[in-house]
C-alpha cells in the first residue's frame, strides 16, 4: 500500500503555480478556488494518484487542466458569454507603476481571447517555465502542437500589444 | 527557439498570489476527505519489534552473528557426541509380545521359588470396588 501523500508539501510547493494556471483559464476566483480545492482533495482521497509519478509539477497541471476543462464543458454557454462580456479578472499582480499596471490589463484582456487551448500553452510555456515536451506531456498533446499553439498565441498577443509595448518600451 | 524581447517582457510579469486564506481551507478540506487509516495495530506492534529488535542488534552485528556461530557449533556438537546407548534406547521399539509372555514366565517361576502367597498376590487382578468409608473403618477394626 502506497504511503500516504504529504498534503500539505505539495501544496507549498505547487499550489502557487496552479492557482496562477487555473486563474488564467477560469478567469474567475471562486472557480479557481473549487478546482484547486478539488486536486488537492483528490489528492488526499487516493494515496495511488501520485504513486509512480516523477514529474510532479507536470501531474497537478495535467490534473488542473482536466478540472478547467471539465468545468468550461459544464459552464458551456454561460462561461462563453461571461468570457465575452464580463470584466477580465487579471491573473497578474498589481502594480504600482500606472505603465505597468495599463501593460498588465491589457496582457489579461489579450490572454482572455485566445482560445482556451492556446491561453494554456501560452501560460505553461511563459510563467510556469515548462518545455515544449513538458507542456505536451501535461496537455496530452504533441511537442509540436504544443510549439504551434505557443507560436500562434505569441503572435495575437504581439499584434494585440505592440503599440503598447513599443510606447512603454 | 530564443525568446525575443516582447517574451522575455511577458515572462517577466508576476503574476497574483494564491490568497493565503486558501491554505488553512484547502488543507482541511483535503484531510477531511483522506480516507481514515484501516487498524494496523498488530502491523504496528510487530514494527515496533522489528525495531527494536533492529535497535538492539544493529550496535554490533558481527559479534552477534559470531555467538550464534558458536552456539550452532555447540548444538552440533553435543549432538555428534551423544551417548550411543541412549540413542539406541531412544530408538528401540517396545518389547514384543513373546519378550512380555517370558518375562511373566520367569516372574511366575520367581514366585513359585519364593512360595504361593506372593504368586496369589501376583497373578490375581487388582479390581476397585469402592465401599463407604464406614465399611472401611470396619474392616481396620476388625
Amino acid at each position: 500500500m502506497p504511503a500516504r501523500p504529504d498534503i500539505a508539501r505539495l501544496y507549498d510547493e505547487h499550489a502557487q503555480p496552479l492557482f496562477a494556471f487555473l486563474l488564467n483559464l477560469t478567469r474567475d476566483e471562486a472557480d479557481t478556488r473549487d478546482l484547486l480545492q478539488e486536486i488537492f482533495v483528490k489528492l488526499a482521497r487516493d494515496a495511488d494518484l501520485l504513486h509512480g509519478v516523477r514529474e510532479e509539477r507536470a501531474f497537478l497541471i495535467r490534473l488542473a487542466h482536466n478540472a478547467a476543462i471539465d468545468l468550461m464543458r459544464r459552464r458551456g454557454t454561460r462561461e462563453r458569454t461571461k468570457e465575452n462580456f464580463a470584466e477580465i479578472l487579471s491573473p497578474f499582480a498589481t502594480a504600482a507603476d500606472p505603465d505597468e499596471a495599463t501593460f498588465h490589463t491589457e496582457l489579461a484582456a489579450a490572454l482572455a481571447e485566445l482560445p482556451p487551448e492556446q491561453r494554456a500553452v501560452a501560460h505553461l510555456k511563459l510563467w510556469t517555465g515548462l518545455t515544449f515536451e513538458e507542456i505536451a506531456s501535461a496537455l496530452d498533446i504533441s511537442p509540436n502542437t504544443a510549439a504551434s499553439r505557443y507560436r500562434y498565441a505569441l503572435d495575437k498577443m504581439r499584434a494585440r500589444l505592440r503599440p503598447l509595448y513599443e510606447e512603454i518600451k | 527557439m530564443k525568446p525575443d524581447d516582447f517574451e522575455q517582457k511577458l515572462t517577466r510579469q508576476p503574476l497574483r498570489p494564491v490568497p493565503t486564506e486558501w491554505r488553512a481551507e484547502i488543507l482541511s478540506a483535503a484531510q477531511a476527505a483522506a480516507p481514515a487509516q484501516p487498524p494496523t495495530l498488530g502491523a504496528s506492534k510487530l514494527a515496533t519489534f522489528n525495531q527494536q529488535l533492529a535497535n538492539f542488534f544493529w550496535p554490533h552485528p558481527k559479534a552477534w552473528a559470531g555467538l550464534s556461530a558458536v552456539w550452532v557449533g555447540i548444538i552440533a556438537l553435543n549432538l555428534a557426541t551423544r551417548d550411543p546407548a541412549a540413542r539406541i534406547a531412544e530408538r528401540s521399539s517396545p518389547p514384543s509380545a513373546e519378550v512380555i509372555v517370558e518375562l511373566k514366565k520367569q516372574q511366575r517361576m520367581f514366585a513359585e521359588l519364593v512360595g504361593p502367597r506372593e504368586l496369589l498376590d501376583l497373578e490375581r487382578p487388582r479390581i476397585f470396588s469402592p465401599r463407604p468409608r464406614s465399611e472401611r473403618v470396619e474392616i481396620l477394626v476388625g
